[in-house]
């Protein structure tokens, strides 16, 4: 079945590529006015686009917002479990527990009153501020702004750990490149079927269509989205990056390419082990490779943070590794690291949207077995050394070298707190019109 | 799944890394456990690389033991098995892995799920939960930490 482009929200698909991000939350207070506003909203789809548009817009709801929205119970409760208890309900599924257990969160996410997020992006901070003026315009007294905060793609792409970031996603198939797109990475890894992340086709597993909510108007061609506020601790990282040298007596930044999986220009170990390889590597093969020649991980380490979160071709338990993918959406907030001033008081991290079919199978999949376990790789309770909530002592991560032993670094913090979380629904275009349309 | 998981809130990983299966399964007829009996004798027979049932768990590398055990007069086939972490977590990759293997079982089965299980994975959880016996009190291991890949590498490493 092909993909309909023009009913599926364009966030779920597209990479807009743009540089600027405005994250709005809402609470609903008048349900009749929000059920018209979210259906006359210029969403954009996942169509392509002639010309690149200026902004694009995408909408979320949550299962409060949806309650707020006042939708039948027997339609909320068609749902599936782990989107109606939210992100704070799951906590404990996916490591949101000590310094970011939900108790911790910033307001409002500690609260039933998260049920619209506004997704923003734009080319300019000016036609964020125009759009968003219109938005605050038209919401008056139907819904209640209660977070807003904003982020930015850095100028040389290098998010706050100092390492370029969003290189490798998962490629869709059915969906036909976005004109005017810069060329894509080559990439050996099969196309991931549409069904991981829209509700009415096949997912990564065969024969099977993720849970949709119904009626069919309102569930097919939906996605569901974690969305999450990750505080990054930059001075904490720089400062491992240290005492992990003085441990093992390996470069700093040799064990910093080894805990991500790439060096921080981005270029992959897999493809350049030694730092002096990394310009060798034409741009365009960044993600060309799929761990199958590196069984034990001697280039790139079973542990790293690439590796956990998209093992490829990797032995891992299950069905393997390309059946639990998630989109990654999001971008920077607060301002850079700079190393010369680096207890600045300035809080920092990633305004991240986890796109999927089920949350429970890809998103919180991930979290639970890929980044706070290790067994799936054979790493025992190893966390992962970039997102894992590191245990008391402080996390393990092991180092396999060219030959045995290993080389074993320990006392690794948690360089990324939970600071928001929540799990909304990405309705498609005939969801908001059939939520529009129903009584009350 | 472990007997603290409910359909609603599924639980955090467990204390215990393993978890029991023991799966009761009623069989249709006796022409059905003769058909059964010579299904799973043929597959055990073969060598590892060749059982599908074993090709199958070495990839899911999620289970430690299994054994298939006919009982009450063969009118009931049991699977029973010690395997790592949520049952519900890895029901895709379990299916994924080794739901041909459960649509042959099956099918020689009295209320059994509907057919086959790739398109039916809801039903055959349910199906699993109903005729999971589990065990009685807490579920012994000698090694309450440890997941098959972790010990199959640290034999490796042992080598």
């Amino acid at each position: 079945m092909p993909l309909d482009l023009a009913d599926i929200q364009g966030v779920v698909l597209r990479s807009y590529k743009m540089p600027f991000l405005r994250t709005l939350i809402l609470r609903i207070d008048d349900a009749a006015r929000v059920k018209t506003l979210l259906a006359s909203l210029p969403v954009r789809t996942a169509e392509c686009w002639d010309a690149k548009p200026e902004y694009c817009l995408n909408i979320g709801l949550t299962a409060d917002g949806l309650k707020a929205l006042r939708i039948p119970d027997e339609t909320l409760n068609s749902f599936p479990p782990e989107f109606l208890l939210g992100a704070a309900g799951r906590a404990a599924a996916v490591g949101d527990t000590g310094v970011n257990d939900p108790a911790n969160w910033i307001d409002p996410f500690r609260s039933t009153q998260v049920h619209i997020l506004l997704s923003l992006t734009g080319q300019s901070h000016e036609i964020l501020e125009t759009v968003t003026a219109q938005i605050r315009s038209a919401c008056s007294g139907a819904a209640t702004e209660v977070f807003c905060r904003d982020g930015y793609a850095p100028a040389d792409h290098r998010a706050h750990f100092g390492f370029v970031d969003g290189i490798s996603q998962p490629r869709v198939a059915g969906v036909p490149a976005q004109k005017q797109d810069t060329p894509e990475f080559s990439d050996p890894m099969d196309l991931v079927p549409p069904g991981a992340f829209v509700l009415g086709y096949e997912s990564a597993h065969p024969g099977h269509f993720y849970p949709m909510p119904a009626p069919d108007a309102l569930g097919r061609n939906g996605s569901f989205a974690a969305f999450r506020i990750l505080q990054q601790d930059c001075f904490g990282f720089e400062n491992f990056l240290d005492d992990a040298a003085k441990q093992t007596g390996l470069d700093r930044e040799l064990i910093a390419a080894k805990l991500v999986g790439r060096w921080r220009s981005g270029v992959p170990l897999s493809l350049a082990s030694e730092a002096t390889q990394q310009a060798a590597v034409p741009f365009d093969q960044w993600n060309h490779f799929d761990h199958s020649d590196d069984p034990a991980g001697r280039k790139c380490p079973l542990g790293s943070h690439i590796r956990r979160t998209n093992p490829r071709r990797s032995a891992v338990a299950g069905s393997g590794g390309e059946t639990h993918r998630i989109m990654r959406r999001g971008l920077p907030y607060g301002a850079p690291y700079d190393p010369q001033n680096p207890q600045d008081g300035i809080e920092r991290g990633l305004l991240g949207l986890f796109i999927c079919g089920d949350l429970r199978d890809q998103f919180e999949f991930l979290m639970k077995d890929w980044v706070n376990d290790g067994d799936f790789a054979g790493l025992g309770a190893d966390k992962d050394p970039i997102l894992g909530n590191q245990p008391a002592p402080g996390g393990r991560f092991r180092i396999p070298g060219p030959t045995k032993p290993q080389t074993v670094v320990r006392g690794m913090g948690t360089f990324i707190t939970t600071r928001a979380g929540a799990y909304f629904f990405l309705p498609s275009i005939t969801a908001l019109r059939y939520l529009a349309g129903l009584p009350g | 799944m472990s007997p603290s998981e409910s359909k609603s809130t599924p639980a955090a990983a467990p204390a215990i890394k393993q978890n029991p299966l023991t799966l009761i399964m009623t069989v249709k007829s006796p022409a059905d456990f003769a058909a059964l009996s010579a299904m799973l004798n043929k597959f055990l027979s073969m060598p590892r690389d060749k059982n599908p049932i074993d090709v199958a768990l070495d990839k899911l590398a999620k289970v430690h033991f299994a054994r298939f055990v006919f009982m009450d007069n063969n009118t009931k086939l049991a699977v029973i098995t010690s395997y790592d972490d949520s049952f519900e977590d890895y029901i895709n990759d379990f299916i994924d892995a080794i739901g041909d293997i459960f649509n042959a079982l099956l099918a020689h089965m009295a209320d059994a799920p509907a057919l086959p299980v790739q398109k039916n994975r809801a039903a055959f959880l349910d199906y699993v939960r109903k005729n999971d016996l589990r065990c009685l009190g807490t579920f012994y291991s000698a090694y309450p930490t440890l997941g098959v890949k972790t010990i199959l590498a640290q034999a490796a490493d042992a080598e």
